[in-house]
């Protein structure tokens, strides 16, 4: 199993796709951060402040949490790595090397993980080059439980290496990998932001992908539109690991076993 | 000793009969041409051979045994399918690098397969900028990392040069001749394999219609002499009072089956007519091929 993980790690690092992906990441992590960064604290004419000051622990929450816009990326190379195979053809001798079939599925799986994890790391170094001065030179100062930098890290990594997973099986379900990716943005653009924005959803957005990533972190910052009620951290991850494995096992049973022809 | 067998292969897509109960062996130290018209179910044969496609019934096995269940299938067959399952964006060592690793064979494999198949020079180029026929030996190079003891090759001289089919046909025969493997090769072109092959199994529309050796098949039916002579009024009836068949195709030229060349001259000088020609007329693969897979 080692060497298959590694074969699919080769794969991935011996095409250019991964930093592409990598570097459209931390471009959408470091706008994101500049807005959070120039607009905290403004006032706006109603008089409230649409984001918290940069002195306060809030704020550094908030921005912490940006780390997580790497999900949709690793989701579409998740997606990517099962269906370029099909797309160029590279399944049969892969399948001719590996003819147990689960077996590759696996391999992918974990190599999803590994991938979500690196990128979370990549991502967690930007967000902590940007908010660590950015809310020092503003006089505040840096309190990790207040903040809470311990809970929203591993929230991200432990997301961003379960959206990689997610993103093998949805690719193992489609296939098609024009359908997949075009799948996975609808999904988290429009699909989740929809439950996880309007409050009456949010008893059906928890059991998304999207909510169980927010569970993950477990953000305690208040929107606006009511503070919403996600699962535990132990529950958003079981639920990411649930739709990973789910999508996996119906794959193995469905297409991954058709003909190669 | 029997490397390939198929026994009673059958396999549809959807209301077409690819495969329709097709059997047949192949021995080790041997060149066996899978011949059959475009659609007659060869490719789909291989596949199910190689655990690829899933057949409706029968067996297909590789040292007796369901490839998908072989321990170390790349070490023990190697396969060449399609030219095109590369991705364009790696580079020829980054391909077979990931089947090494995969396969858990040592990484130098790779390069020494490039070597094999005479791409070393271009190990470190993308694929996508390969020709067809570097694909083709590409795909042979990956075919050879574990050193197989059985090669399965689709169509290998598609998109190669005259220069790369001799080539390949060498390379085969030494494979076979040489290290003992069992070598399958499917083609629809007979004049590809004619040279190279031991054995031949040809197949028609899903169904096998003969298998045996190119020696059989060549001389199998009806093999005629061509005569021209100086007076066939005079021979025509002596052959035929020999139970010969002639065929009187124009003037001073017979067609003369049931007797050899020697006893055709030996009738001749008795007769005193000259023989101008003497000519065995082989029927050749080609016109078997056709006849059999019923494209004449």
């Amino acid at each position: 199993m080692i060497g298959l993980v590694k074969a699919e790690v080769r794969k991935l690092f011996t095409t250019r796709l991964w930093w592409i992906m990598l570097l459209v990441m931390l471009v959408l992590i470091g706008v994101n951060l500049t807005f959070i960064t120039a607009f905290a604290g403004v006032t706006s004419e109603a008089g409230g402040a649409a984001l918290p000051a940069r002195d306060t622990a809030e704020w550094v929450q908030t921005a912490w949490s940006v780390g997580s816009g790497g999900s949709i990326f690793v989701m579409i190379l998740g997606v990517v790595m099962i269906t370029s195979e099909y797309r160029y053809q590279t399944v049969t001798g892969t399948f001719l090397t590996t003819p147990r079939r689960e077996r590759v599925i696996i391999a992918k799986l974990i190599t999803g993980a590994l991938v979500g994890l690196l990128f979370a790391l990549v991502a967690l170094v930007l967000v902590a080059a940007v908010v660590i001065p950015a809310t020092l030179l503003s006089g505040g100062e840096l309190s990790l439980s207040e903040s809470r930098i311990p809970q929203v890290s591993v929230g991200i990594l432990a997301s961003l290496a379960l959206y990689g997973l997610f993103g093998i099986g949805l690719g193992a379900l489609v296939r098609n990998q024009i359908a997949g990716i075009v799948g996975a943005v609808v999904w988290a653009y429009v699909v989740e932001s929809i439950f996880t924005a309007i409050p009456v959803l949010h008893p059906v957005g928890k059991w998304l992908p999207g909510g169980a990533a927010q569970a993950l972190m477990s953000i305690d910052v208040d929107t606006g539109l009511g503070r919403p009620e996600w699962l535990p951290a132990w529950g958003g991850a079981l639920v990411l690991i649930g739709y990973g494995l789910l999508f996996a096992l119906v794959a193995s049973a469905t297409t991954v076993r058709r003909d190669i022809t | 000793m029997t490397a390939i067998e198929i026994r009673d292969l059958a396999k549809s897509f959807g209301s077409v009969k690819a495969v329709d109960g097709v059997s047949f062996t192949v021995e080790a130290g041997s060149v066996t041409a899978y011949l059959g018209p475009n659609g007659a179910g060869k490719t789909t044969t291989l596949r199910c051979l190689l655990g690829l496609v899933t057949p409706d019934s029968g067996e297909a096995l590789v040292d007796g045994r369901r490839y998908a269940t072989l321990p170390q299938p790349v070490s023990e067959v190697g396969a060449v399918l399609e030219a095109t399952s590369f991705h364009p964006g790696r580079t020829a060592l980054d391909h077979l690098r990931i089947l090494c690793v995969a396969a858990g064979l040592p990484d130098q494999r790779a390069r020494e397969s490039l070597e094999a198949v005479g791409l070393g020079d271009v190990a470190d180029k993308r694929v996508g900028a390969f020709s067809l026929g570097m694909r083709q030996r590409l795909a042979l190079g990956s075919a050879l990392l574990g050193r197989p003891k059985i090669l399965i090759l689709d169509e290998p001289a598609n998109g190669l040069d005259p220069a790369g089919i001799e080539w390949l046909r060498g390379f085969l025969r030494h494979l076979a001749h040489e290290e003992g493997a069992a070598v399958l090769v499917s083609s629809h072109v007979l004049a590809e394999v004619e040279q190279t092959v031991d054995n031949v199994v040809i197949i028609a529309k899903g169904r096998l219609v003969r298998q045996g050796t190119l020696a059989e098949l060549t001389t199998n039916g009806d093999s005629a002499i061509r005569i021209r002579a100086s007076d066939t009024a005079t021979l025509a009836p002596a052959l035929e009072a020999a139970g010969a068949a002639v065929d009187r195709v124009e003037d001073g030229l017979l067609r003369v089956r049931g007797l050899d060349a020697e006893a055709v001259g030996r009738i001749a000088l008795d007769q005193r007519v000259v023989l101008t020609e003497v000519a065995q007329e082989r029927s050749d693969l080609q016109k078997v091929f056709l006849e059999l897979t019923g494209e004449r």
